[in-house]
C-alpha cells in the first residue's frame, strides 16, 4: 500500500500554492508534503499577512478567542471528520503510538477552547479590552496593549499540537502570524487553520503554516526572518542562535529552549501503607500513597514519550537509598502498566541498538558500583537508580532516580542544569520543605513548580518560560495625562 | 591414551588455570583455520569457557545471572549472553587474574564519544595463536612469499592497537625479507611507500600492502597532489588487505570506488584485494575468502560495496532483532553479537552496534547502526553537558 501524502502547509486565501514541492517520509505509511516557495513568493505571502492583519486590529479579542475556540473544538469532537484525519496522520508524523497521539491531542486541545482562552485575556489583558483600544486601569493609569504587526514563529520538537498553542497565542494577541512548525508537529497546525479559515476566514487570513527543515537557507526562512516584528522560537541551543542571528538587531526574539524535567519526592509519596492498616514492609499495598505516586510518575514520564519540555527526567528522592530503591521498583511496574495503556512508540533500529548498549552497561555497572536498572525488556522503558546523573541522550522512555539528603543537596545538582530548568513536579512534600525547595528553584529560575500529578499539562495562564505566554508578545502604550 | 588428532576428547579443556585453558585453546586454533571444525566442538568448547567466565569473572557473571544464565541453565553456545562491546568502555573485563594481564589494547575512541574501550588480554601468545591461522588461511593459502608493506603503524610505534600488534606478529611469522613500516599514527611516510614499492617492482618481489581503508584514502590523496602519472606495476601475486571502515573521519569513499583506484594505482587486479572486519574487543577476525579467485564482473561494484565475510571456525556470530535480542534466520537484518573462543580471557559473547545477516556461512556487513538522536522539546543531553560544564 502506497504512503499517504498530506500537504504540510496551509496558505490563506486568496493565496494558493502551484509550485514545486519537496517530499519528506515519515516512516513507510506518511509522506509529507513541503512547498518550495520563491522569493518572490515569499515576499508577497509576507505582504499579504501584513495587510491581513490590519483588519485583525478592527476585531474584539473575544471574538477573536471564540474563533479560535470554535477551531479548536473541531479537533475535540469525535463526530468530527478532522478529528478523525488528525488521529489518522498524527501516530506517523509525530511518532507516536495511537492511543498516545490520542491523548496528546485531547490533552493540547484543551488549551485551544474559548473558555480557557478567555481566561487567559482575563488572567493577562484585562479581558482582552487592553488589546481593542486604551483602558484605564485600577490606578488610574491609560493604557493599550498592542502585539506587533508581524510574527514569525520558528518551532522545533516533535510534540504535536506546541505550534498551534504557538499561532494561537499570536492571533488571540492580534499579530499575523507566519509560522513553521517542528518537524513531526506539521499536521495539526494545518488542520487547525483550515478549521478556523471555515470559521471567520478574516482571522484566517492572517496565519501562514509552512513547514521547511529548520537551518536549510530556504528563501522563505531568508526572507521571513528579517521581516519579522517578533520572534518566538523554540528549540535546542543551535535552532535558537541560528534564528537569532538571521533577525534583526531591534527584534524582540521569545525564545522557548528545550528544557530538562525535574521531580522532586518527599517521604509522604514514599508512604506504602494504606489508611486504617499497620503493615510497612512488603509491597505497596493498592491506594498507598507509593502507589499513586508511582503512577503519576509513570504517566508524566510516558506522555509525550517524555519529549516534552515538561517531562521529568530524574526523580530526586528526599530519603535514603531504601526509600528511593522501593519508589523506583514501584516506578518500575507503573511504566510497565502504563506501556500497555499508552504504548510508546516503536524504536527505530540505531535506537534500539543504543537502547541496549546504554542498558546491559548499566547492568554491569550496577554490579560493581552500586545502583540498579530495571528494564522493559522489549518494551522501550528503563529505571535507573544511582547517585549519579548520567548525561547520556537514551533512547525510549526512561527515569532516573537519585537518592537526595536534603533540599540543598537537590538545588545543589540543580545549579549546573539551571540555564535548563522549567517544570519541576512535586509530590509528598511537608509545606516547610515545599517552601524552601520554591524558594531556592525560583532563585535558580525554574519557572513552574507543580503536583506530579498535572505536571505534564501546565494551565493555560501559566508563566511559559517565566513569562505570561501572552504577556511576552504584546507591547503596552501608555497614555499619560499632562501633570500629576 | 594416545589418539588421533580428530578424536573430541582431545579438546576438551584443562580449566585449572587460565595457563592451561589457554594452551589447550591454542593448539586447537593452530590446527588451522581452513577447514570447519567436527560438530559440537565449537559448543562445547564455548560452553566450557563459558564456565571458566562465569567462575572468574565477577561482572560478567552477575550481567549473565540478571540474564537468567548460569552454566546450568545455558544448554548451547546462542544462550550465552553476550556483553555489549561499549561495556569494554566502562570496566575491565576481566576472567583471570588482572594483575596478570599482557597487554592492554585500546579502541580508537569513536563510539559513543570521547571514551575508549579497553581490551585487557591476559596471554598474547594466545592472540596470536587465533590470529596467524586465520591471516595465513585467508591471505597466504597459496604459501606465497610476499614482503609486507604497511600503512598500519608498528607495534612499537602504537603500542596499544591491537591491528599493529595483528600486523606485527604476522610481519613476524610470514614476511619476506624487506618488509617494513610506513605510518605512525599520525603520519604516512609517502616518500619510503614510494621507494619500497619501486624496490618490489624492480626485484619482482611480490608485496602484501596492508592498511585501513583511511590510510589508503591518505595515501591515494598524497599520490594525487605529488603527481597524476605515479603508478605501479606490482609482480604477479601481490595482494592487498584492507581493513576498518571510515570511522567518521576523512571523505568516505564507497568500496568499489576505492579498489577501483587502487587497482589504477598500483596494477592490482581488484580479485587480489580483500577486506577484513575486526576490532579492538575481538581478538579474532573476519575476511573476505578467496583473494585472487574472486572473477571480476560489471556488477563488482554493489558486491564490493556489501562484503561478504567469514570466520575462522572458532568464532561465530548471530545477527539479532535490536528490540527482542532474538535471532534472525538468514537473509534477515539485525544486530550482530559474535562469539570468540579467543575472547577467553576477557568476554566471548559480545553484542556489537553493527548491523549485518547471514548469508550461507559468511557474514554480510552493513554497517554500524546510526545513533540515537535526541528529539522533543526535551533538552539533548550533549547540550545539557555543554551548559553544565560552561558553569
Amino acid at each position: 500500500m502506497s504512503p499517504r501524502r498530506f500537504q504540510a502547509w496551509f496558505l490563506p486565501a486568496p493565496l494558493t500554492y502551484v509550485g514545486g514541492v519537496e517530499v519528506f517520509e515519515r516512516g513507510h505509511e506518511l509522506e509529507i508534503e513541503v512547498p518550495l516557495l520563491s522569493e518572490d513568493s515569499a515576499r508577497s505571502l509576507v505582504a499579504h499577512l501584513r495587510r491581513a492583519r490590519t483588519a485583525l486590529l478592527e476585531r474584539p479579542a473575544r471574538e477573536i478567542a471564540r474563533a479560535l475556540g470554535a477551531a479548536g473544538a473541531r479537533l475535540l469532537d469525535p463526530q468530527d471528520e478532522l478529528r478523525r484525519e488528525a488521529l489518522e496522520v498524527l501516530p506517523a508524523s509525530a511518532r507516536l503510538s495511537g492511543p498516545m497521539a490520542r491523548a496528546v491531542l485531547d490533552g493540547m486541545a484543551a488549551d485551544w477552547s474559548a473558555t480557557r482562552l478567555l481566561a487567559l485575556l482575563d488572567a493577562e489583558l484585562h479581558g482582552g479590552a487592553a488589546l481593542d483600544g486604551f483602558l484605564s486601569d485600577a490606578t488610574g493609569r491609560r493604557k493599550r496593549a498592542l502585539a506587533p504587526a508581524l510574527n514569525v514563529h520558528v518551532c522545533a520538537g516533535t510534540v504535536p499540537g506546541v505550534s498551534v498553542t504557538s499561532l494561537v497565542r499570536a492571533l488571540l494577541t492580534k499579530s499575523a502570524v507566519l509560522l513553521k512548525p517542528g518537524s513531526g508537529d506539521e499536521v495539526l497546525p494545518v488542520l487547525f487553520c483550515r478549521a478556523l479559515a471555515g470559521i471567520d476566514p478574516l482571522v484566517a487570513a492572517a496565519v501562514a503554516v509552512v513547514y521547511w527543515k529548520g537551518g536549510s537557507d530556504e528563501p522563505l526562512e531568508r526572507t521571513s526572518l528579517p521581516e519579522a516584528d517578533l520572534l518566538v522560537v523554540y528549540g535546542g541551543d543551535e535552532a535558537v542562535t541560528r534564528a537569532r542571528a538571521a533577525a534583526r538587531a531591534t527584534t524582540p526574539v521569545v525564545a522557548y529552549p528545550h528544557r530538562l524535567g525535574i521531580a522532586v519526592m518527599g517521604t509522604a509519596a514514599m508512604d506504602s501503607t494504606t489508611p486504617g492498616t499497620r503493615s510497612a514492609s512488603g509491597p505497596a499495598e493498592r491506594g498507598s500513597a507509593l502507589e499513586r505516586s508511582a503512577t503519576a510518575a509513570a504517566r508524566a514520564v510516558a506522555l509525550f514519550d517524555q519529549r516534552g519540555c515538561v517531562s521529568p527526567h530524574v526523580f530526586f528522592v528526599l530519603g535514603d537509598e531504601n526509600q528511593a530503591a522501593a519508589f523506583a521498583a514501584r516506578l518500575a511496574e507503573a511504566l510497565r502498566v502504563i506501556e500497555g495503556q499508552l504504548p510508546a512508540a516503536p524504536l527505530e533500529e540505531g535506537e534500539a541498538s543504543t537502547l541496549q548498549q546504554l542498558r546491559g552497561t548499566a547492568e554491569m555497572e550496577s554490579a560493581v558500583g552500586g545502583g540498579r536498572v530495571w528494564s522493559g525488556g522489549a518494551a522501550s522503558w528503563t529505571v535507573l537508580l544511582g547517585a549519579r546523573i548520567e548525561l547520556v541522550t537514551w533512547p525510549g522512555r526512561v527515569a532516573r532516580v537519585v537518592p537526595v539528603g536534603s533540599v540543598e543537596a537537590v538545588l545543589q545538582a540543580l545549579g549546573r542544569f539551571r540555564r535548563h530548568l522549567q517544570t519541576v513536579a512535586v509530590a509528598g512534600l511537608a509545606p516547610a520543605t515545599l517552601e524552601l525547595l520554591s524558594e531556592g528553584l525560583a532563585r535558580l529560575g525554574a519557572a513552574r513548580i507543580a503536583p506530579l500529578e498535572s505536571a505534564p499539562w501546565p494551565p493555560p495562564w501559566w508563566h511559559h518560560d517565566g513569562l505570561g505566554p501572552l504577556s511576552a508578545l504584546v507591547r503596552w502604550t501608555d497614555s499619560e495625562e499632562g501633570g500629576r | 591414551m594416545k589418539t588421533q588428532g580428530s578424536s573430541e576428547a582431545r579438546t576438551d579443556l584443562d580449566v585449572t588455570s587460565f595457563s592451561s585453558l589457554a594452551e589447550g585453546l591454542a593448539s586447537t586454533f593452530r590446527t588451522g583455520a581452513d577447514l570447519p571444525w567436527p560438530a559440537g566442538r565449537f559448543e562445547k568448547l564455548a560452553l566450557q569457557i563459558f564456565r571458566w567466565q562465569f567462575a572468574t569473572n565477577e561482572i560478567y557473571r552477575r550481567f549473565a545471572e540478571g540474564r537468567g544464565a548460569t552454566p546450568d541453565t545455558v544448554a548451547g553456545w546462542e544462550e550465552i549472553p553476550p556483553v555489549p562491546v561499549r561495556a569494554f568502555q566502562r570496566m575491565r573485563l576481566v576472567s583471570g587474574d588482572p594483575d596478570s594481564v599482557e597487554r592492554i589494547f585500546r579502541t580508537s575512541g569513536t563510539t559513543g564519544g570521547t571514551l575508549r574501550g579497553e581490551h585487557h588480554v591476559l596471554r598474547l601468545d594466545l592472540y596470536r595463536a587465533s590470529l596467524l591461522p586465520s591471516f595465513r588461511a585467508r591471505l597466504l593459502q597459496d604459501d606465497a612469499s610476499l614482503r609486507f608493506i604497511s600503512l598500519i603503524p608498528s607495534p612499537s610505534e602504537a603500542p596499544d592497537s591491537s591491528l599493529s600488534t595483528m600486523v606485527g606478529a604476522a610481519m613476524d611469522a610470514y614476511g619476506a625479507a624487506g618488509s617494513g613500516w610506513f605510518a605512525t599514527p599520525r603520519s604516512l611516510d609517502v616518500e619510503g611507500l614510494l621507494n619500497a614499492l619501486r624496490s618490489a617492482e624492480q626485484e619482482r618481489q611480490p608485496v602484501l600492502l596492508l592498511g585501513t581503508a583511511f590510510a589508503f584514502v591518505h595515501w591515494l590523496e598524497a599520490l594525487s597532489v605529488a603527481g597524476a602519472g605515479v603508478r605501479f606495476d606490482l609482480p604477479s601475486g601481490s595482494r592487498l588487505l584492507e581493513t576498518g571502515g571510515f570511522k567518521g573521519r576523512s571523505r568516505v569513499l564507497p568500496r568499489h570506488e576505492l579498489y577501483a583506484e587502487l587497482s589504477d594505482r598500483l596494477g592490482l587486479g581488484i580479485e587480489w584485494m580483500i577486506n577484513e572486519y575486526g576490532m579492538t574487543e575481538l581478538l579474532s577476525q573476519y575476511y573476505e575468502p578467496g583473494v585472487g579467485k574472486r572473477a571480476p564482473t560489471p556488477s563488482l561494484g554493489p558486491v564490493l560495496d556489501s562484503r561478504r565475510l567469514v570466520p575462522p571456525p572458532w568464532l561465530r556470530f548471530r545477527a539479532l532483532d535490536p528490540v527482542t535480542l532474538r535471532a534472525l534466520p538468514e537473509g534477515q537484518r539485525g544486530l550482530l553479537a559474535h562469539y570468540d573462543l579467543a575472547n577467553a580471557g576477557s568476554v566471548m559473547a559480545v553484542l556489537t552496534e553493527d548491523l549485518g545477516y547471514r548469508e550461507g556461512d559468511g557474514l554480510k556487513l552493513l554497517g554500524r547502526a546510526p545513533g540515537a538522536e535526541p528529539r522533543g522539546c526535551s533538552v539533548a543531553m550533549d547540550e545539557l553537558l555543554a551548559a553544565a560544564e560552561g558553569g
